[in-house]
């Protein structure tokens, strides 16, 4: 869809809702920021699921580790640190792109 | 073409009741299953003691089964409830639509959630069948706790039934299915998360019954842990319900809540479900080994806490798309 027909569909849908006036007044640019709104939210909200996720595994089986030899929990809590941030480099792309979407580009 | 208020109050009622019972459903059914299932191959092995299991199998089930009575309870509301004439239209049908969003995707995880104890009791059981009343116990506190979430939702999707939206058009449209998906989402992961805790803690109370206690506390730690995305999305859907009179009633407005409602409400599944795999596998190790006890509590809050990161960033998100931009 080109972007007249979104502004189009969009007054559409507000003038159904009986307000003529936001309807004529809805440009162009407020499209833009409102899709820039929702794409950071998608973007923060799914890209947060799989960092979650991975860390719990991560967690999870080092604390099985640690439950089957607790004399190395030193290194089996540092490993499962150095997992757990590598894993999060996603969460932290969606965050940066989040961000970048709701400073930026708004 | 112009649709009449009447018509977006029969669409408003149908597709609402028909998210919180068709989702709302899903998970009370695959939980009840799957201890229906792990009771039929205990009674397989030990053919004896099959009141012993038959017990445990429903009491886990009756248990497992209140989240899909609260999607009944909603979706019931949701076809029945009074036209509110204030707000008869578009705004009624997006409150409808809302709560059913809430009530459905809550209840599936809390659904799942507490069939993960019911499965291990029975598994237990079937091994240890004197040490059932302590097991099933202990299945029904998990139980309990992983229920919270989809007694929140619950909760927000009465509030949105019952109390007035604020804002006017686009912006109550745009709050009202907002706070219906924060919460509800939200819900979902912390739902399976809090079960998979309470099935490792019965698992290994299970295999090891001497450390009760101390499996129990740590399995009230980690739910308790668990269920903290499901209470992001109560709080952003709690600031949608009161604090945002002034929104604008624009296409902006409502992308401000929609967009808030998917980071806060989509963001807290993941972390649910990791926060779930850490508790599962340390209320195992805790019960094996109690003299470790203090630990694993400290390398499952370390762990929970890294998991829980991604959910505190969804939630910043949610404020600065509420509140900065």
């Amino acid at each position: 869809m080109d972007p007249v027909t979104i502004l189009t569909l969009a007054q559409t849908v507000i003038a159904q809702n009986g307000d003529q006036a936001a309807a004529a007044a809805i440009s162009g640019k407020d499209i833009i920021q409102a899709g820039a709104l929702i794409g950071a939210g998608i973007c923060m909200g799914f890209g947060a699921i799989g960092p979650g996720i991975g860390e719990g595994f991560a967690a999870g089986k080092a604390c099985e580790a640690i439950g089957r030899a607790p004399e190395e929990a030193g290194l089996l809590t540092r490993t499962m640190l150095i997992g757990q941030a590598v894993s999060e480099s996603t969460g932290i792309y969606s965050l940066v792109v989040a961000l970048l979407m709701l400073f930026v580009i708004v | 073409m112009d649709i009449a208020p009447e018509t977006w109050n029969f669409i408003g009622r149908f597709v609402g009741a028909a998210f919180a019972l068709g989702l709302g459903g899903i998970g009370a059914a695959v939980g009840m299953g799957m201890a229906a299932a792990e009771a039929n191959r205990g009674m397989m092995r030990q053919p004896s003691r099959h009141s012993d299991l038959l017990r445990t199998m429903l009491l886990g089930q009756a248990v497992g089964g209140s989240p899909s009575i609260f999607a009944l309870v909603v979706g019931l509301l949701i076809l029945f409830l009074p036209v509110n004439e204030a707000t008869s239209g578009a705004v009624f049908a997006s409150t409808l639509i809302g709560a059913g969003l809430a009530v459905g995707l809550g209840c599936f995880g809390s659904g799942i959630g507490c069939g993960l104890p019911a499965l291990a009791a029975c598994q237990g059981v079937a091994r240890n069948p004197e040490k059932s009343t302590a097991l099933t116990t202990t299945m029904m506190i998990g139980q309990a706790l992983a229920q919270s979430p989809s007694i929140f939702a619950t909760i927000i999707a009465l509030m949105l039934l019952f109390l007035p939206i604020p804002g006017v058009g686009l912006a109550s449209i745009g709050i009202a299915i907002g706070a219906g998906i924060s919460m509800g989402a939200s819900a979902l992961g912390p739902g399976i998360g809090s079960g998979m805790t309470a099935g490792g803690a019965v698992r290994g109370q299970s295999n090891w019954p001497a450390s009760r206690p101390v499996t129990v506390r740590t399995m009230l730690i980690a739910q308790a842990i668990c269920d903290t995305p499901a209470i992001f999305g109560m709080l952003v859907a709690f600031i949608m319900l009161f604090t945002l009179q002034d929104l604008e009633p624009t296409i902006i407005g409502f992308s401000q809540t929609f967009a808030a409602a998917i980071a806060v409400g989509v963001g807290g599944i993941g972390p649910g479900i990791g926060c779930g795999a850490v508790g599962d596998t340390s209320c195992e190790a805790t019960a094996n080994e109690p003299k470790n006890d203090a630990l694993m509590l400290r390398t499952m809050l370390i762990g929970q806490a890294v998991s829980q990161s991604t959910a505190i960033y969804a939630l910043i998100i949610a404020l600065v798309i509420l509140f900065v931009v």
